[in-house]
């Protein structure tokens, strides 16, 4: 088991560890004396496993164990987590947090108190914007939460929105990445990555760290958003798509049956074996064996979890797979579901295409259709947490890579804001209806229990049981970090 | 920041190592001659030269002492002291003759020698030589990145003379497509895309012209030490030439990486940018992780604060920005008036003292000054090119040394420092540096005298069975045992195909290989739901579909995608430098392989190529087969599993309803045969 995060180098030591692979072939296949591990617990697995085998192959050349989990730092709070992710950058003062003075002080100009402001469009200047709907009290606690979103609005007892989160860019990618990696630059690894990375999968059977794109595409920084930076390519997340081909190349070419293409597979085996027979039953070869057949299983075995025929019609229509406008963020919502239970242990599942929540020129048509695209299914998806019990320990997380500014832009948008936004966190035993920190006056800027990007970090492996001090890949002679070279504190209030 | 933490290097108990001082005043003159040659050279003409109170500044006087003080004063910067010099990498080249290795008949080259020596002393033997078409698979592949094609191979099986390897040897290292294999190791290490990365990722129109000028300069063998000073200072030493493909573009090496022009600061942009190509500096042409000072002194190694934006200055000129255009070539004096100084804790709003130009102190023990004679750039490729540099030679000596045995002499081919791996063989890699240098920094030479050693034509698999209790035997059983890592190159290390390798080799297989060279990125179609996670329009099919079957390192390389067979098999991503791919193997990398429309294409025209010319003919069918994929001829036992395979698969699609069965069975044949592991390994 590798635990000594301290001492894992990028160069070396990565190939000094090789695990054999797992094997999922009928057994005449593959010779016996080949050392293949955890046949056992894979053949127990049997043929529902759903989706793939994959991260036990991914991890295999990584020198990571191929068995189930590592250990946490400390006892976690939540074992997985799904983090709904808005493109774009939803607007807090329209949504989480309520601003009675903006509205009072609706189109008057910034008000001198308040300084300089660096914004993306040159914004500073422009008449201040009231919030477009009207919020209210919710619940037991009376959390306010705007009218854009009604469903949600009826979980507020069991948010905890954070009001007071800030970055350092006032661009797209640049915020993308840090919300992503930390960093504002290119090529640092995600924060699935690095979960993967520190926890392995919570079933061997299936990725870490599965990410699954708005259907739009075209996220502003493209994949690298969840790429594995200078951690091995295996920590990267796997994009997946519902319908029947989840992964690319899943399956045979068009017209190629599955006997022929089992026969194929067959004769490509028998090849390797007299190859390897004459090679020391080398480790290397033998696991790209083992590859060939998951494979083969996985163009079965795959599509499983993105079968929604076993669940009810009543599931999936609370989630809104009926209906046209919340048919696709409501089928991934339920997919990323299916594969918490299944084991995965980091869901993203994006919200927003090139221009997503961005909204310049119109907050009320920008805002009002992508609410109408996510509340219905995240309120659907927080209900079926609630009631398997899987909330308990399992960590929500819904943000942007920034929020918007109180001023105007182009008369009813808004442009960027990353001095102070909000995001919220349900699950993981955190306590909700509450709002922790505060922006000022107008919604401008994050003014008390502020909370960086960083801090946020360090607070969300916190809870799932990692210190982002201990959690360390050495690359280029520096010890890297989710977090950051600087000294970064867990922010303890959002852990009551 | 860390200053307290700089100690581990030099511990106060820690034995003095004795430095070599006795270079300094032959370093002086050869620098002294050097400037003359270039200050009186043709190539300086026109060549605008640095007179700012900068650079005068940092010319002052020459200091002989060990412990040297630079004249900036930095506060806390410590100085350098006979311990850090002591580290293996900042020594002299030491040039010890080959050591005596007995009556042993087996080395050709002085490098067997160094290699048989450490064996000797580990009681280990090299094993048996490979045969004539494993050699020539893993020459091939090696050399240009591609199997030999059916007539090359039967040529050189056929080659009973003496020197046959040698002949093949020479072949390959003057074909067009050595460049196009090596120039892709350059590229990674340069983290070369044509395109800026961040949102808008947009197209760096001339990008290709850098990679063309790799690619020529490696088949023209231009010197190491040309090859690099062009990267630097091209734009200063050849300034008039008009020709964009010219010694300009290869300055695009420092700008290669990613980029955000549309950045609301572009002051911020320009930091991160130069920070960026001074730590690129460090690690390809050094070996040095000088990027870890960007923020504060190097944890390990000494570097400081200083030494960073004192090497960060040579550039700090170099580059004018404007907002929202990319940022190609440098330039000689294109931004006259920034200032370089120290950022304190990398923050680029946060701004230290002002500094000039100089060399790491720890790499420049003779304390080699800049003066303001020549221009700084053309000062920094001297210096770096200088033979009493020992890091240069070294760190090129051993990539080229990694990249034909799949570890380096030295394992951590970037990080020469003390947190790296010390070389297996360090008298072997001086006595290579030192050739390198003797032999005008001619790369092909060194490769030559690799390829031709006996270390490298060894068997990369046990000795057949018949020979259980033959000497080879033995040494193969010992080395496993005794060498488990392989460091002693007992045997030849079997490697993966790189994802480059696979594709071209397809296309050479299937005969469908357009070897058209040069020119603008093409993009071969790929599939909608990767080009979906582009911004729309990013990815446009070249319109000629000829160009899809162009080799590898002429694809579009788009910072933001990687073609997805690269992606998988694990080629870098292009936002840091690398020098080392590790390869993975994953079950996505077999449906790719098994399904890919890649694969189904060269299958297909593989099939039908064979079909065509040995019509009705299995036999023959199955040999051209062998021959292009596994460059060899089918044994017995192979002839019969395909036979019965061909019939079994053929009645399987006729009773399915195919209409073409023999071919459609003889293209899985092909498909099989591409997904093998004797196709994807090199023994």
């Amino acid at each position: 088991m590798l635990k000594n995060h301290l001492s894992f180098s990028s160069s070396d030591k990565f190939k000094t560890e090789k695990l054999s692979p797992p094997k999922l072939s009928p057994p005449k296949l593959i010779s016996a004396n080949l050392s293949i591990n955890r046949r056992n617990m894979l053949q127990q697995a049997g043929g529902g496993i759903g989706l793939m085998a994959l991260q036990s192959l991914l991890m295999a050349d990584a020198g990571e164990p191929t068995e189930s989990t590592n250990e946490p730092h400390f006892a976690p709070r939540a074992k997985r987590l799904i983090w709904l992710f808005m493109h774009g950058g939803p607007s807090h003062v329209d949504l989480f947090d309520p601003k009675p003075e903006l509205s009072k002080y609706a189109g008057q100009p910034l008000p001198d108190s308040f300084g300089n402001v660096m914004t993306r469009r040159k914004v500073a200047a422009n008449p201040l914007l009231g919030p477009i709907k009207p919020f209210q009290p919710r619940g037991k606690s009376g959390l306010p939460i705007s009218d854009f979103m009604p469903q949600l609005a009826e979980h507020a007892d069991d948010l905890c929105v954070i009001r007071s989160l800030h970055g350092d860019s006032v661009n797209h990618p640049q915020s993308v990445y840090q919300m992503n990696t930390g960093s504002i630059l290119m090529g640092h690894p995600s924060f699935g990555s690095w979960l993967a990375y520190g926890l392995g999968s919570e079933n061997a059977d299936m990725p870490a760290f599965v990410v699954l794109p708005d259907p739009g595409g075209g996220l502003k920084g493209g994949p690298s958003a969840w790429g594995s930076g200078f951690l091995p390519p295996t920590f990267q997340g796997t994009a997946m798509r519902p319908g029947k081909t989840p992964v690319l190349n899943l399956k045979p070419p068009t017209g190629i049956s599955d006997s022929q293409q089992r026969g194929t597979l067959d004769f490509l085996q028998r090849m390797n074996e007299r190859h390897l027979l004459k090679r020391d039953h080398d480790e290397e070869l033998s696991a790209r064996i083992a590859a060939y057949e998951l494979a083969f299983r996985m163009q079965s075995a795959a599509p499983e979890v993105c079968d929604f025929s076993k669940e009810t019609a009543d599931t999936l229509s609370r989630y809104g797979v009926d209906r046209p406008k919340t048919r696709d963020f409501g089928q991934r919502c339920l997919l990323a579901r299916r594969m918490l239970e299944r084991g995965v242990r980091f869901v993203q599942v994006y919200s927003g295409d090139t221009n997503g929540w961005d909204a310049h020129k119109d907050v009320a048509k920008n805002h009002g259709e992508y609410c109408e695209k996510t509340d219905q299914p995240v309120a659907a998806l927080l209900t079926d947490l609630k009631q398997s019990g899987l909330l308990e320990d399992t960590l929500v997380v819904w943000c942007g890579e920034f929020g918007r500014m109180p001023m105007s832009e182009q008369g009813k948008g808004r442009d960027h804001n990353p001095w102070g936004y909000s995001g919220w966190i349900a699950g993981a035993s955190v306590s909700g209806g509450r709002a922790h920190g505060s922006t000022d006056a107008i919604g401008l800027r994050a003014e008390t229990d502020r909370v960086h990007v960083n801090e946020f970090h360090a607070t969300l492996l916190h809870l799932m049981g990692m210190d982002h001090r201990k959690l360390v890949y050495t690359h280029n002679g520096l010890d890297e970090r989710l977090t950051g070279p600087a000294e970064v504190e867990i922010v303890k209030g959002l852990l009551t | 920041m860390m200053h307290d933490q700089k100690a581990p290097s030099r511990l106060p108990n820690q034995p003095e190592v004795p430095i070599a001082t006795s270079h300094c005043g032959t370093v002086c003159i050869l620098l002294w001659m050097a400037a003359l040659i270039v200050a009186g050279s043709p190539l300086l003409t026109g060549t605008e030269t640095d007179t700012s109170p900068q650079a005068n500044s940092g010319a002052q006087t020459h200091k002989e002492q060990d412990v040297a003080e630079h004249s900036d004063s930095i506060e806390d910067e410590l100085p350098i002291d006979r311990i850090d010099r002591g580290h293996w990498s900042y020594q002299t080249i030491t040039d010890t003759p080959p050591p005596d290795t007995g009556s042993s008949d087996w080395p050709r080259t002085t490098i067997d020698q160094y290699i048989l020596s450490k064996l000797q002393s580990a009681a280990l033997s090299p094993v048996a030589e490979a045969d004539r078409s494993t050699l020539i698979r893993r020459l091939c592949f090696d050399l240009t990145g591609m199997p030999p094609t059916t007539t090359e191979l039967s040529e050189y099986l056929h080659d009973d003379q003496p020197g046959s390897y040698r002949r093949l040897v020479e072949r390959l290292l003057a074909s067009p497509n050595f460049g196009r294999r090596w120039g892709q190791h350059w590229l990674d290490l340069a983290r070369f895309a044509e395109t800026d990365g961040y949102e808008h990722d947009k197209i760096r129109v001339n990008a290709w012209r850098y990679r063309d000028w790799i690619v020529d300069a490696l088949n023209q063998d231009m010197g190491y030490d040309q090859f690099i000073t062009l990267q630097l200072a091209g734009d200063v030493l050849l300034p008039k030439e008009a020709n964009p493909s010219s010694a300009t573009i290869a300055t695009a090496f420092l700008l290669s990486g990613p980029d955000m022009p549309d950045i609301n600061s572009q002051l911020e942009r320009r930091h991160v940018l130069l920070n960026e190509v001074t730590s690129t500096i460090g690690s390809t042409l050094l070996s040095l992780q000088i990027g870890c000072a960007e923020c504060h002194d190097h944890k390990y190694d000494p570097i400081s604060q200083g030494d960073f934006y004192r090497l960060r200055a040579f550039f700090d000129r170099a580059v004018k920005l404007k907002a929202n255009q990319s940022v190609s070539t440098l330039a000689p004096n294109a931004d006259p008036v920034a200032i370089s100084q120290i950022h304190p804790r990398g923050d680029w709003q946060n701004s230290g003292p002002e500094i000039s130009a100089a060399f790491p102190r720890i790499a420049n023990p003779s304390d080699t000054q800049i003066t303001d004679k020549i221009h700084p750039r053309v000062q920094l490729a001297r210096w770096l090119t200088d033979p009493s540099q020992p890091l240069t030679a070294r760190s090129i000596v051993n990539r080229v040394w990694q990249h034909h045995f799949g570890t380096g002499l030295s394992n951590t081919p970037s990080d020469f420092g003390v947190m790296g791996e010390e070389p297996s063989h360090p008298k072997l890699l001086d006595h290579l540096a030192n050739r390198l240098i003797d032999h005008d920094w001619s790369l092909k030479d060194l490769h030559r005298q690799i390829v031709l050693s006996s270390t490298y034509r060894t068997q990369s698999k046990p000795p057949t069975a018949s020979l259980t209790n033959s000497n080879s035997t033995r040494a193969w059983r010992d080395a496993k045992q005794g060498d488990p890592d392989n460091r002693l190159l007992a045997y030849f290390p079997r490697r993966r195909l790189d994802a480059e390798s696979i594709r071209d080799a397809m296309l050479l297989a299937s005969g469908t290989l357009n070897q058209q060279a040069g020119g603008p990125g093409i993009s071969p179609p790929l599939p909608e739901a990767l080009v979906k996670t582009l911004k729309s329009g990013q990815w446009k099919p070249s319109g000629d579909k000829a160009d899809h079957h162009r080799r590898s390192i002429y694809i579009f390389a788009r910072r933001n995608l990687r073609y997805p067979l690269f992606a998988t098999f694990d080629r870098p991503a292009a936002n840091c430098s690398c020098a080392n791919r590790v390869p993975s193997t994953t079950a996505i990398q077999s449906l790719l392989l098994l399904n890919s429309a890649l694969t189904m294409d060269a299958s297909q025209h593989l099939a039908s190529h064979c079909i065509t010319q040995h019509a009705g003919n299995p036999r023959s069918q199955i040999h051209e087969i062998f021959q292009r994929v596994l460059s060899r001829t089918p044994s017995r036992e192979d002839e019969i599993d395909c036979i019965s395979f061909l019939a079994r698969q053929t009645a399987l699609v006729k009773q399915q309803g195919s209409t073409q069965p023999t071919m459609v069975a003889l293209t899985d044949l092909c498909r099989a045969m591409f997904n093998s592991n004797e196709f994807l390994y090199v023994d």
